[in-house]
């Protein structure tokens, strides 16, 4: 009997994904975007659950412009992006670009400029991170909402713990934790320690709050020398594991839920490296949650005073593939205006949010919010948006930011593991930034 | 009479047609879906594709050379071999006794044979999210239930830790999923056996476990090596349980997760064609190699 080569699924998966690279074959369209007879649809393809149907419905009525909304998770989607986009074929009129995928876009040209529709000049006042979907002057895509790397903390258990007034510098963080720790706590703070995406930002985050950032404007390493910040950042997180403030189990989890689940369980009272939204979304949702009322957003604690809170916006833009790219900016419009900015995220109730919606990308939307009272702690979040939040990267982030990443959250989870010293963990990583520079 | 013979040749023609017309469909769809993305894949190593550095160039070997260099990737097929090696011999085990129990008669033996499959049926991404909730460090069941017996003083990290400990972990989610259809393919062969050559066997005074041993598990050695090539592709080619548990780190990668990361985050294409192709030829002369050896091996006997 001759043996027969029986393929897994993912290799089938792979090949055919391979075939689609090589050929440049059509992808299905999945939405059927076009325009007959007047009427126009158009593919939306995000990570985020689609806006109630009515308000959908009413975009329609007023322009004509049907949208057929996909949901698709986060990963899944920038391997469809990049599938799509290498082939040359449709797969959506307007998609993710992700703060961390502005430069490779900007490089490959797999997204339309957004200048032809949109004016940077004119928004970025309102729109703060703007910044971070512009490379080279050219508009990447359009924030749709303001995430930023935040720290929380439990008031109550440390108020128990005898910890008086909101902790602004790390050694004050790092005495209060401790006296939350003899206050039977065992470990009481949240840090991202698997190897994942969310580890690296939270190490853009500390090298902030250490009063430095990781790469300069021409992309060359800033944390070789183990008196920078960003080493000393590195140094810090490590060492917070290994001395057990943080749950030994971090280690190994990877998504945002089982992360923020430790501080809605209270079985941690701080988290370092939290989302802006986090308290109304998570930590004060009865049904979800054992510390409602008790979890505040606090100024990142810095070397000698508040330090900076990393955006990791997310953007939409348009593929250059698209079918109807000017509905589609029609759409990014009215999908980014202020008004439904501040809809997304509760002003007109629960019934017309987009679940998992962290902020408004539009100060003028928070002001909103702030006003009506409908989003928690909305006035701390918008100084924190407009007085700290910066790009981790201010040219924005590499072409080869994914593998730069990759290095980053590799090492420093095998050094808190205890596979590599802090210091082989930062020359491998200084080693792989140079590569990846020199490579281009 | 010429006329008759050309309609009779012209009808003979068309039947001996009909087959390959038959066959058509599945030769158009198999040749687009897996003939030319093998061939392209095959071509496509040898050059440097990556829409960073347009346009693809000639690259020889460089892309093998780069694979070869990087040591995740080298540490990835030591783990892949890994894989393969605990899920070939665990799961023709253990679907070997799994079949040899199945094959008594007992009351709710079809009930028990459903819940055998279960794991079989269900997705390899909700088979893996479930055990991830029992591993987990902080509330997992794992934990609680050895915390509960003093087997352990704290609740422990299992995965992400020590390499072996984790690849061995994640193998027993792989295998708790590829052991059913071990099982069922065995379990068929077995009870194809005529039930004469046990009668006989015990007549001359052999026990249960001689009877298994000269007359089973010969006549098995087919069925085995169907299963056991189904256990290393399915092995080999290991992705979802490696992301879902240990995410993209390094200690336990698997090569199929390596040549996700290399081609859909890494977006070098070249490289990625390159590690599938060897994943392919790896796949291929395995499987040939096991048939070659339990298979071949078995038709004298049977």
């Amino acid at each position: 009997m001759r043996p027969s080569r029986l393929p897994g699924r993912r290799a089938l998966t792979f090949t055919f994904a391979t075939a689609l690279l090589v050929s440049g074959a059509a992808c299905a369209s999945g939405g059927g975007s076009g325009s007959s007879g007047g009427a126009q649809s158009i593919t939306v393809a995000m990570h985020y659950p689609s806006p109630p149907k009515a308000i959908l419905n009413e975009f329609q009525k007023q322009t004509g412009i049907k949208v057929n909304w996909v949901e698709i998770g986060w990963d899944d989607l920038q391997t469809k992006i990049a599938a799509a986009a290498s082939s040359n074929s449709y797969f959506a009129d307007a998609t993710d670009v992700d703060w961390s995928k502005v430069g490779e876009y900007a490089k490959t040209g797999w997204f339309l400029p957004m200048g032809k529709w949109f004016s940077a000049s004119s928004l970025k006042q309102d729109m703060p991170q703007l910044g971070t979907f512009m490379t080279h002057g050219e508009l990447v895509g359009m924030p749709f909402d303001a995430s930023f790397i935040v720290t929380t903390v439990n008031s109550k258990d440390f108020q128990k713990a005898g910890v008086s007034g909101v902790p602004s510098t790390l050694s004050e963080f790092s005495a209060a934790l401790n006296k939350v720790r003899t206050h039977g706590m065992s470990s009481p703070l949240d840090i991202h320690f698997a190897a994942a995406e969310g580890l690296s930002t939270c190490w853009y985050q500390m090298t902030a709050a250490f009063g430095g950032q990781v790469l300069d404007s021409a992309g060359n390493p800033q944390f070789t020398s183990a008196s920078s910040p960003g080493a000393k950042a590195l140094t810090w997180m490590v060492n917070a594991y290994k001395s057990g403030l943080v749950p030994k189990g971090n280690i190994n989890i990877p998504d945002y839920t089982g992360f923020t689940t430790e501080m809605a369980k209270n079985r941690v009272a701080a988290v370092l490296c939290d989302y802006s939204g986090s308290v109304g979304s998570i930590y004060d949702v009865p049904k979800s949650s054992s510390v409602v009322g008790q979890v505040r957003y606090v100024p990142t604690p810095g070397v000698s005073g508040p330090g900076a809170n990393i955006a990791n916006p997310d953007g939409i833009g348009i593929p250059k593939a698209a079918r109807n790219p000017d509905a589609a900016a029609k759409f990014i419009k009215w999908f980014t205006s202020t008004d439904n900015q501040a809809t997304w995220a509760g002003l007109k109730g629960p019934g017309d949010v987009i679940e998992g919606f962290p902020l408004p990308a539009r100060l003028s939307s928070l002001d909103l919010l702030a006003k009506s009272g409908k989003l928690a702690q909305a006035s701390e979040l918008a100084t924190l948006l407009r007085e700290h939040a910066r790009a981790p990267f201010p040219e924005g982030a590499p072409p080869w930011y994914a593998q730069f990443s990759n290095a980053v959250y590799t090492n420093i989870h095998q050094a808190a593991a205890g596979q590599e010293t802090t210091q082989q963990a930062v020359k491998n990583i200084a080693s792989q930034a140079s590569q990846l520079k020199a490579s281009g | 009479m010429d006329g008759e013979v050309a309609a009779r040749l012209n009808v003979l023609a068309r039947r001996r047609m009909l087959p390959y017309i038959l066959i058509s469909p599945l030769v158009v769809f198999i040749g687009a879906l897996s003939f030319y993305p093998t061939i392209a894949t095959t071509v496509q190593a040898f050059f440097r594709v990556t829409p960073l550095d347009p346009p693809a160039r000639f690259a020889g070997l460089q892309n093998f050379r780069d694979l070869f260099a990087n040591p995740v990737i080298r540490a990835s097929w030591v783990n892949t071999a890994v894989y393969a090696a605990i899920g070939v011999v665990l799961s023709v085990v253990l679907g070997t006794v799994i079949a040899v129990a199945l094959k008594q008669r007992f009351r709710l033996r079809g009930i028990v044979l459903a819940l055998v499959v279960l794991p079989w049926a269900l997705p390899a991404v909700v088979e893996a999210v479930i055990w991830n909730w029992m591993y987990d460090p902080n509330f997992g069941v794992i934990n609680s239930a050895l915390h509960s017996l003093h087997l352990i003083g704290s609740y422990a990290v299992w995965l992400g830790v020590h390499r072996w400990l984790t690849i061995a972990l994640i193998e027993i989610v792989q295998v708790w999923q590829i052991t059913p259809l071990s099982a069922l393919i065995i379990l068929a062969a077995l009870q194809s056996i005529p039930p004469g050559l046990y009668e006989a066997a015990r007549v001359d005074g052999a026990g249960p476990w001689q009877a298994f041993r000269h007359i089973s598990l010969p006549l098995l050695r087919p069925a085995i090596a169907v299963a056991a090539v189904q256990a290393l592709v399915l092995s080999l080619n290991i992705f979802d349980q490696v992301y879902v548990l240990n995410g993209n780190a390094p200690l336990g990668s698997s090569v199929m997760l390596q040549t996700y990361i290399t081609t859909f985050q890494n977006l070098n294409f070249g490289q990625g064609y390159a590690l599938s192709l060897l994943v392919t030829l790896a796949t291929a002369l395995l499987s040939m190699a096991t048939l070659a050896l339990l298979y071949r091996r078995a038709e004298p006997a049977a």
